[in-house]
């Protein structure tokens, strides 16, 4: 690695230019961890923001999700689970920053969300919102390289328009480290649960999965087919190729992905009118 | 017909489809196939939180007008890089093959 790959990786990996989590969530960890408290207690905290509450039960009440009419934060709360509600605020607070200045990747994002959790319910797994909440975090990489280095951002664009290669390859001839280091770096540091750190961390790397391939597994295979089905822009328009990893953990078939292709079609067209909904909101 | 986001519906569409509350079909439509989208009608419908409706035709034109051989096209390109893999050479057929049912006999564009 050369000296300036090494410079902006130090950059983009400075724990003290790191956006900070907003004080609600901290407050929120300290609660879920004592046994004591309880759902409307936290709720009470969620709720003391306006702009989160707001913003999750708008999430809860997303496509993605899939209930419909949750219209309190204690019942997103249950429904959703206290570690979900966790991540949304955090992905709400990072997707806020997105949502207007990269559209594209937001919808790339949502997309692998949603696709996230039609996978984990056509193969009946378990925690399949947790799934989905890796899968809308799974680029999170990405949001941090460009919100604390723009420059190698605009470098990463001129060369994949140049050389025609994946983003993450010319995130590591630029950086020296792609998104999904950054990112499963940006978990260990926000001390995310494992559950969503390996997928994000590994997405481009099943086999390095040890503790939740099937979770890492979910979001790759759903990476690939949001990006095969063209949905919104995550930096670069190739399909990964499908890691022979991820189809044997999730033993996988012909007919379940052309099920999987024809569901997540008709599913992606609510999605797009959520995304248009908030932008105009 | 085509499905199409509800922030795209414009008056003037034809519904191909019963409209329900919630995306499963159970209960009562709240309007009726064959009715003709007037704007009063559209935000009442975004008022009930109804994400996409089916209408007659294809009046909903993909970004840049494209028809079935420039969506293959598309598709083709997006997966340059891995169609030497046979995994993904399999996605890449059956999407085609979704792409090509989906768009099929109208070829994307009915005029009527």
């Amino acid at each position: 690695m050369d000296e300036k790959q090494t410079e902006l990786k130090k950059l983009i990996m400075d724990t003290r230019t790191l956006p900070t989590l907003p004080v609600v969530i901290n407050k929120l960890s300290s609660l879920s961890d004592n046994d004591k408290s309880s759902v409307q207690e936290m709720a009470r905290i969620v709720s003391s923001d306006q702009v989160l509450s707001a913003r999750i039960l708008r999430l809860a009440n997303s496509p993605s999700y899939g209930f419909y009419r949750v219209s309190t934060i204690s019942n997103a709360m249950i429904l959703l689970g206290v570690n979900v509600v966790k991540s949304l605020a955090i992905s709400s607070s990072i997707f806020k920053v997105m949502e207007k200045n990269s559209v594209g990747l937001w919808e790339h994002s949502l997309g692998t969300g949603v696709v996230s959790n039609l996978i984990a319910k056509k193969l009946g797994l378990p925690e399949c919102e947790e799934i989905a909440t890796a899968g809308l975090l799974h680029d999170i990489g990405k949001v941090i390289i460009s919100l604390k280095c723009s420059e190698a951002e605009c470098e990463v664009r001129r060369i994949i328009e140049e050389k025609q290669i994946y983003m993450r390859e010319a995130e590591h001839e630029v950086i020296g480290a792609d998104h999904a280091e950054v990112g499963g770096w940006l978990a260990k540091s926000w001390f995310l649960p494992d559950k969503l750190a390996e997928p994000i961390n590994f997405h481009h790397n099943v086999e390095a999965s040890k503790n939740h391939r099937i979770k890492t597994s979910v979001v790759h295979m759903a990476d690939v087919l949001i990006k095969a089905s063209g949905f919104g822009d995550s930096g670069d328009s190739y399909v990964p190729q499908i890691q022979q990893a991820a189809w044997d953990a999730l033993k996988l078939n012909e007919q379940i992905i052309a099920e999987l292709v024809e569901n997540l079609e008709e599913k992606l067209v609510e999605v797009k009118n959520f995304s248009l909904e908030l932008q105009q909101g | 017909m085509q499905k199409i986001p509800l922030m795209t519906a414009r008056a003037g569409m034809i519904l191909a489809r019963d409209v329900f509350r919630s995306e499963s079909a159970i209960g009562i439509p709240i309007c009726g196939k064959n009715t003709e989208l007037t704007d009063t009608l559209i935000a009442r419908l975004e008022n009930l939180k109804v994400q996409s409706v089916y209408v007659e035709g294809h009046p909903v034109r993909e970004e840049g007008d494209h028809n079935l051989d420039d969506i293959l096209c598309d598709l083709d390109s997006r997966f340059a890089k891995v169609r030497q893999d046979p995994l993904t050479d399999k996605l890449h057929d059956i999407y085609a093959d979704y792409l090509k049912r989906s768009m099929g006999e109208s070829g994307g564009r009915k005029t009527d």
